[in-house]
């Protein structure tokens, strides 16, 4: 982009009705968040929407060998995993134990000599625990599952430093948005910090996202799509041989294969796995799709686009039965500068 | 006037061309593909779908899935092919809101929600496509942005599926009964049997 403009003479455009000042872990009270979050309906409550993993287990002839085969488990430290699931199923007579993921431990360790075992054999079980009843009966078909149901009022708590972190982007996209304009180009900008949490995510860039609709006369090149195709750039040049767009299973009998991209097996290294992208304006139907397929974690936006977004504008795509990623939805609200970022209605931004 | 089954033929001969991008990867015979054996070895771990763009009974476009090879999950073909158009000048002669207008796109699998949304602001004339996309489809099976929804300023683009449904269909399982060696955690599938049943169509024709 051209010459820096000056920050100070961009019109006020956040009033904050919460103090930064102050420790970074206190938790800001949900009515006070300048925010409003989108409410998903309740997930994986068919057969079909449960996510799984593929795990060991393996069946204890002798019922009395289960307390030998949990201390080899802990002692091989294969039972800090799969904690949402219950460790010992028994079902028509038989004792099982489960093992540790198969993708953690593609080979087990020597199993211990009093105890005679069948072979272990790989079974597919819930990815997380069961959040609603009928989700918990349909899990428990697979493994015995822990129940483990949201508490309304503790929905992903903000702290003052998350708050300070999310002010700082939304910042960031007020400078970045003028400058566009500036440019000739639509005000509209996305931007990727590294996350607040550090919650095993490698990220330490971040990354901003223009459109260049005008510029190029290419209807396609949304701030959105030039996010992700840095990002995924990004992490092309890390060399991260393992990461796989489409390690997919098209399981379903009788319908159609359907070519997935993406399955959160594949870690954190999946394109924008546990991000944040925040954006001017409510991303259009492609760019909404975009980060559905590439994982994102949630989408904190500015303007909604009641015409044409796809963040709960036109469509909410998160929402959609049968899609198998999810992400959070955001929409900041005191923005109150009504001139900045003016974008007509019918523009898919 | 072509006759209908004149015009189904017409569309049996594009959909083949789009085949031809992904059914070389599988060593299947195919006479006149344009694949390359680099091309194919690139090729070689993505979610086989291929397309072919079609203007004035040409072929001006013809891409497949990349989203491994980039690593980005967003590089469907059609998305590809789209980008090679604009990046053509002669294909451009004017600049127009909808470049895409006296274009047709034949696509092996329904386009996904994103694609159908690309496909509709860049002013598609029409799709056609092989078999329906269950997860993911934009064109009727899980949301119908061809159509269905409204838009202030694109118009809306008419999709139909069943061209080449069963190879389309055939093409994919191939691909998911082989061993993804891309993935991190390849599943052993050496007990999967292919399954060569195909249930009709549930999609709307």
């Amino acid at each position: 982009m051209g010459p820096s403009i000056e920050i100070s003479r961009l019109p006020k455009t956040t009033t904050q009705p919460y103090d930064l000042e102050g420790n970074p872990d206190d938790i800001i009270p949900e009515e006070k968040l300048p925010f409003d979050r989108f409410k998903l309906p309740p997930e994986e409550e068919t057969a079909e929407e449960i996510r799984t993993v593929i795990a060991w287990a393996i069946d204890i002839p002798d019922a009395r060998h289960t307390s030998i085969m949990l201390r080899w488990l802990k002692q091989h430290k294969l039972d800090e995993e799969l904690g949402h699931l219950k460790r010992v199923r028994r079902k028509d007579g038989v004792t099982s134990l489960l093992l540790h993921p198969v993708s953690l431990t593609p080979s087990l360790p020597e199993f211990p000599q009093e105890v005679s075992m069948q072979s272990p054999y790989q079974v597919s079980v819930p990815a997380s625990a069961a959040l609603t009843p009928l989700s918990h009966e349909l899990k428990n078909k697979l493994w015995p599952t822990i129940f483990a149901p949201p508490r309304k009022d503790q929905v992903d708590p903000w702290t003052r430093g998350k708050l300070r972190w999310a002010c700082s982007a939304i910042e960031k996209l007020q400078a970045e948005s003028s400058k566009a304009v500036a440019h000739g180009e639509f005000p509209i900008v996305a931007f990727v910090p590294p996350p607040h949490e550090i919650s095993g995510v490698d990220f330490s860039e971040s990354f901003t996202g223009f459109d260049t609709r005008q510029s190029t006369n290419h209807p396609l090149r949304h701030a959105v799509i030039d996010v992700i195709r840095q990002i995924a750039e990004f992490r092309a040049n890390e060399g991260s041989s393992s990461t796989s767009l489409n390690a997919v299973e098209a399981d379903s009998d009788d319908s159609d294969p359907i070519p997935d991209t993406s399955r959160s097996q594949n870690g954190s290294r999946y394109l924008l796995t546990g991000l944040t992208l925040f954006t001017t304006h409510e991303p259009c139907i492609m760019c909404s799709m975009a980060l559905l397929h590439s994982r994102v974690k949630e989408v904190v936006y500015l303007r909604p686009m009641p015409s044409t977004g796809g963040c709960g504008g036109v469509a909410c795509l998160p929402a959609l039965k049968g899609v198998n990623h999810r992400f959070g939805i955001l929409h900041w609200k005191n923005v109150t500068d009504q001139g900045l970022f003016s974008l007509s209605e019918d523009v898919d931004a | 006037m072509d006759s209908d089954q004149d015009k189904s033929e017409i569309h049996l001969k594009w959909m083949r061309e789009a085949m031809n991008m992904v059914i070389g990867v599988f060593n299947f015979p195919i006479k006149n593909s344009s694949i390359t054996q680099a091309e194919e070895a690139m090729q070689a771990g993505e979610v086989p779908v291929g397309c072919v763009f079609v203007r004035n009974a040409q072929i001006i476009a013809r891409a497949r899935n990349r989203t491994n090879q980039l690593r980005n999950a967003t590089r469907h073909a059609e998305l590809e092919a789209i980008d090679s158009i604009l990046a053509d000048p002669s294909l451009n002669p004017v600049v127009t809101e909808h470049p895409l207008s006296t274009t047709t796109l034949y696509v092996t699998v329904e386009p996904c929600i994103m694609c159908a949304s690309a496909l509709r602001q860049m002013g598609i004339q029409e799709v056609f496509y092989g078999c329906g996309n269950e997860r993911f489809g934009g064109c009727g099976s899980v949301l119908g942005v061809n159509a269905h929804l409204d838009h202030p300023r694109h118009p809306a683009y008419k999709a139909t599926g069943g061209y080449l449904r069963e190879d389309a269909i055939m093409i994919l399982r191939r691909f998911y009964i082989t061993e993804n060696t891309n993935a991190p955690i390849p599943k052993s599938k050496a007990n999967r049997v292919l399954k060569t049943d195909i249930l009709p169509s549930k999609l709307p024709q």
